[in-house]
């Protein structure tokens, strides 16, 4: 069959090609059609083609949607220039590159040390043949392939994975702008779904590690600075401090002081994000440590076999929208949550472990059918 | 036997199933296709590590869709999945550029396995959505698909994750799937 695409291929000239049909109002040689739709078949009584959507919109100059070839600068696109678009970054050398908008899909090829901040991803991030990166970056999908040596701080709604690629280190999505909460919900990331720290290898090597965890007190500014005080991005005011942070810090896979957990769950309402960021900021202040947290869509016989004994009001409140758990860790915390629960929630609709020989039950059930509704 | 069981024996003739193979390389699309075409939410859809089967009812066929990982590294698995395939469905991520060249390989590879010689292929140009996806007119061109000239073949333009384009692609697979089972 061969492929026109291949390097070692030359182009048939137009007359040459008598192969296509009759009917077939598909491109001959040099001629494109004006509507990129057509159905091309082997069958030779063609309908004519139909019109899509993709053949109505206005056409754009690719190249507003991309970055090639850049040595030694700063760019990217201010909030509001992407605006979902597709967004392509390749062969860039020493750059410093920042796109603060939200995207459809972003893929990165053959860059070489470079720092990369990317906003929200609404589908995959894909970095192939890539070299010395260090990046901050928010996604549905995160995948690598044939890369080297990368710094991730990584906000990631399904496993990351990666292929033929060494030395990734990844830590946990830690960035601040104030269009960036919108950003997450253009792009529809939830900011409590994040697989940061459980990365799959394609091509695991035995006896090495292709992956690991970063330091926990790995510095975001010193793997993505701030722009240059010079540049287009002057006005955006970035904050990486962990109190901040958009998405909350996760300790994820990382071993924990304690073995005392404990399960919290805030049902649908008006404040839940706010809620749920309260009682991360109370918790983490006396010392708790946030392991993990979700926000998945309950039905009614999930309730029972997630909640178990204290199942009897939640069913009904489960209709009003995803709830939002989190996994506290402390000596102490299950008592400490249910004060919180107490003193600063009264009224508002949420589940706490009762006490600290059942809440790792808890956290288990709650977590493992978190991971099943997510899975396909 | 049970009257559920015998009501689904009449219902459907076991001619009727059909082995539908979805591959392609990976980040295509393929397993929102999948859902898309079992209905299913695609907001969250995760890398697929080996494979997915769903069953779906179309224009009184059921079919039963296999999607195959597309990583580089488990593609020699592919050919675990040819036997008895009645279609193979392709796609393409027609706004990746970059793997043009490469798709174009993987498919040529396929439409010379033995296992799946004469199985009707569909390629579907998936991704239409995104602005630089190219036209399913330039990816036929590039791929030369107007050589096949032993199977049934069609290119269909689609995003599978609108949906748009992927009922007119698989109006078509059952077209002709009837046409491979009579062979």
């Amino acid at each position: 069959m061969g492929c026109f695409f291949s390097k070692k291929s030359r182009r048939k000239s137009p007359k040459n090609d008598s192969a296509l049909p009759d009917g077939d109002e598909s491109a001959t040689g040099n001629d494109l059609p004006e509507t990129n739709n057509t159905a091309l078949g082997s069958n030779s009584n063609q309908e004519a083609p139909k019109q899509y959507s993709w053949d109505k919109r206005e056409k754009v100059d690719p190249k507003d949607f991309m970055l090639t070839g850049l040595k030694n600068e700063t760019v990217g696109r201010l909030p509001g220039k992407l605006n979902g678009q597709q967004f392509v970054i390749q062969d860039c050398e020493n750059c410093n590159i920042y796109v603060f908008d939200h995207s459809a899909t972003i893929t990165i090829d053959d860059c070489v040390n470079c720092r990369i901040m990317l906003g929200p991803i609404k589908g995959s991030v894909f970095f192939r043949d890539c070299k010395d990166i260090k990046c901050v970056v928010a996604c549905q999908q995160f995948r690598t392939r044939d890369c080297k040596k990368m710094d991730v701080f990584l906000c990631c709604a399904t496993q990351p994975i990666i292929e033929s690629s060494t030395g990734m280190k990844f830590g946990c999505y830690q960035y601040y702008y104030p269009e960036l909460a919108f950003h997450f919900k253009d792009a529809g990331l939830s900011i409590f779904n994040n697989n940061w720290s459980n990365i799959h290898d394609f091509t695991p090597v035995s006896g090495e590690t292709n992956w690991s965890l970063l330091p926990e007190d790995a510095v975001v500014l010193e793997g993505v600075p701030l722009p240059d005080p010079e540049s287009e991005f002057k006005s955006v005011r970035i904050s990486t401090e962990a109190s901040r942070s958009i998405v909350p810090l996760t300790k994820g896979g990382r071993r924990t002081e304690s073995e005392e957990s404990c399960l919290f769950v805030f049902f649908a309402g008006d404040y839940t994000t706010a809620n749920a960021r309260k009682l991360i900021d109370e918790a983490t202040t006396k010392g708790f440590v946030l392991i993990q947290t979700k926000e998945v869509s309950m039905r009614p016989e999930d309730v029972n076999r997630v909640f178990q004994n204290n199942a009897e009001n939640l069913t009904e409140w489960i209709t009003k929208g995803p709830v939002v758990a989190l996994e506290l860790n402390g000596d102490g915390v299950v008592e400490a949550c249910r004060s919180f629960a107490d003193e600063v929630f009264n009224g508002t609709k949420l589940f706490v472990s009762e006490s600290k020989n059942t809440s790792s039950r808890d956290v288990d059930n709650f977590f493992n059918f978190a991971d099943m509704q997510m899975g396909l | 036997m049970g009257l559920l069981s015998i009501l689904r024996k009449l219902k459907s003739a076991p001619d009727q199933e059909v082995r539908i193979l979805l591959l392609g390389l990976d980040n295509g699309g393929k397993t929102t296709l999948l859902k898309q075409l079992a209905s299913e939410d695609i907001s969250h859809i995760t890398p697929t590590q080996g494979f997915n089967i769903k069953s779906v009812q179309s224009q009184g066929f059921k079919l039963n869709v296999w999607d195959i990982g597309g990583q580089r590294k488990i593609r020699p698995y592919w050919r675990n999945y040819f036997e008895n395939t009645d279609v193979l469905i392709y796609v393409i991520d027609s706004a990746d550029r970059k793997r043009f060249e490469e798709t174009g390989q993987e498919l040529a590879e396929l439409l010379d396995e033995e296992k799946l010689s004469g199985v009707p292929v569909l390629i579907f140009a998936n991704k239409q959505d995104l602005l630089t996806a190219a036209p399913a007119s330039e990816i036929a061109e590039g791929l030369k698909l107007h050589t096949i000239r032993d199977r049934m073949w069609q290119i269909q333009s689609c995003s599978a994750l609108t949906g748009e384009g992927v009922q007119d692609g698989m109006n078509w697979v059952c077209k002709n799937v009837t046409a491979k089972k009579k062979q």
